[in-house]
């Protein structure tokens, strides 16, 4: 942690955002929208916004969430489920205003050839703005998505419209595409020998078995690695990772990170 | 007409332009929050805790959050003495806001070693001994808790130090008054309270504690109380100034602790949910001050009427 560098060298703010809708996917999976111009301007693939819940009373710690899309004025979040924040996150309603601090974190950076998106359940949600970018790039672009199971396989469409075809989905359960975790899949595509770098977010377990794929191939794989933070801005070494460094904080240092340099 | 407000104190030599600093590991060295807070405005910036050779850390998870409050054990992570003097320090002196440098140590020789080394940098404008952090094995803590231990290590320090000298103190002890009076004794020009009170938390789903290192600091408008109220028996029992802390998220929090003795305030761990917090409970001292026709902010200092 030497450089010290606050953000990715535009300036962070906060911003009031308020609720649009907070729609449920799925089996513990919401879509929150919030109208959060200055926001939706300034975010960049990969990177998150840190949320105040709007009257969580007691709870003095803002949520870092990465942001799915930014479309006109508003933010898109996809969420899921997984402790006190989130469940209550649940019940905000539409016109409830949170406080947001963006644009924070140093998100996903485009490769020179083609790219390979592997996101791994809720982990889809913070590829999907970066697929965008690379769509629009006119770069060459294959996204693998795995879930559960197919009701759990929630940003697939939207994923489908941006690619013009399907994107490769592996279920745990068999339900829907490949029987089994995405890994199988990504190993057949890492097979064909024409990627040039690995953008993988998702449950640790499935980023390091990536990454090993990844590095196996011989291709170069970046990870997203979001903790639990407190400050958001890099000040309170909450959310620091392990890498060949040292420790290293995933807020500001991060959240993406080359696999190669996390130790895991 | 507004009156204007004196907001400058001075606390045990240093002269602050209001009354407001962060509380140290809270705010890095300031740059991180630069862009929510006027750093130059600042009554002081007190910079995370550093040690001689900077230290790893504890594990992960560091943090929990607890009702109004939340827990840390971060184990006083930081790049060494001499990152600060050559990184963190340079831009301080450019935002021309004093820099209070947070020193701790694992071992009496480390503390003295590390003053000794920013005796010589030379831009500090003053130090915080940290005996009081609860995150650290054989250090901090240990020494802030008994008095003959918190002689030596503030005598020892003093004799380091020409700047002012706060020395920051544990409220996990008995009686936070035999500390503060050691402390003042062999040499403190301040003291500041209070640091983290030791607390954990448990998932009782996994049975596990929510931290790596299962205890740590709690910080937050949750311990507001304690630490009023011994900064107001501090005040009781001590000359030197106080340098107040503990669950201070606005202005009327600050005035608060002033009015128990404080002569000046730290903000901590409401940076996390506001970042704007140090900046409004400047502006909202003054405006208190205004309101209450108080011309000058030192008239709050132990104002409190019992």
């Amino acid at each position: 942690m030497c450089e010290c560098e606050a953000h990715n060298g535009t300036p962070a703010f906060e911003e009031r955002a308020c609720v649009v809708s907070n729609e449920n996917l799925g089996p513990r999976l919401y879509k929150i929208t919030l109208a959060a111009p200055k926001t939706a301007a300034a975010i960049r693939p990969g990177q998150f916004v840190h949320m105040l819940l709007p009257g969580f009373g007691a709870h003095i710690l803002r949520r870092p969430f990465s942001v799915y899309a930014a479309k006109g004025d508003n933010v898109e979040i996809i969420y899921q489920t997984v402790g006190e924040g989130t469940a209550y996150l649940t019940e905000v309603e539409t016109g409830a205003v949170c406080s947001l601090i963006s644009p924070l974190g140093r998100g996903w950076q485009p490769s020179e050839g083609k790219s390979l998106i592997v996101g791994g359940g809720v982990g889809a949600a913070p590829l999907f703005m970066f697929t965008e970018q690379l769509v629009r790039e006119g770069r060459e672009v294959e996204v693998v998505l795995g879930a559960q199971t197919a009701s759990m396989m929630v940003t697939r469409d939207d994923y489908a419209s941006l690619l013009g075809r399907d994107p490769i989905v592996a279920t745990d359960d068999g339900s829907l595409g490949y029987a089994g975790f995405c890994t199988e899949p990504v190993r057949e595509e890492l097979a064909r020998g024409d990627y040039s770098a690995v953008y993988c977010c998702g449950p640790t377990p499935l980023m390091r078995a990536v990454a090993a794929i990844a590095e196996e191939a011989g291709v170069p794989c970046w990870v997203s690695m979001e903790k639990r933070m407190a400050c958001g801005v890099g000040a309170c070494l909450s959310c620091v990772v392990e890498t060949q460094a040292g420790k290293r904080r995933s807020c500001v240092d991060g959240p993406v990170f080359n696999a190669k340099e996390l130790v895991w | 007409m507004v009156m204007a407000v004196n907001m400058q104190v001075n606390l045990g030599g240093l002269v602050m332009a209001n009354p407001v600093t962060d509380a140290s590991g809270t705010f890095a060295a300031g740059r991180e929050y630069s862009d929510f807070v006027n750093v130059a405005g600042m009554g002081a910036v007190t910079t995370k805790g550093v040690s001689l050779n900077g230290w790893e850390g504890n594990e992960s998870p560091r943090i929990a959050e607890t009702p109004s409050g939340m827990l840390n054990s971060i184990g006083l992570q930081n790049p060494g003495v001499k990152h600060l003097c050559e990184v963190d320090l340079p831009w301080l002196k450019s935002q021309g806001v004093p820099a209070i440098v947070n020193v701790s140590g694992h071992s009496l020789e480390e503390y003295v070693s590390v003053v000794e080394a920013l005796e010589e940098d030379g831009q500090a404008d003053a130090y915080e001994i940290n005996i009081s952090c609860p995150n650290v094995d054989a250090g901090g803590l240990t020494f802030g808790t008994h008095v003959p231990s918190v002689e030596r290590v503030v005598s020892a320090c003093r004799e380091a130090a020409t700047k002012p000298m706060i020395v920051k103190l544990t409220p996990n002890v008995t009686d936070i008054t035999e500390i503060a009076k050691a402390a003042e004794a062999s040499g403190a020009d301040a003291i500041s309270l209070i640091n983290t009170l030791l607390g954990m938390a448990i998932d009782a789903r996994t049975r596990k504690p929510v931290l790596a290192r299962v205890v740590g600091g709690l910080s937050g408008p949750a311990v507001k109380p304690v630490a009023l109220r011994m900064v107001w028996q501090c005040h009781n029992a001590v000359k030197v100034p106080i340098l107040g802390m503990g669950g201070i998220s606005t202005a009327t929090d600050a005035v608060e602790f002033m009015l128990a003795g404080a002569t000046a305030v730290a903000v901590g761990t409401a940076n996390f949910t506001n970042p704007h917090a140090v900046d409004e409970v400047i502006a909202g001292i003054e405006a208190y001050c205004e309101e209450q026709g108080v011309a000058d902010v030192n008239d709050l200092i132990g104002g409190l009427q019992c």
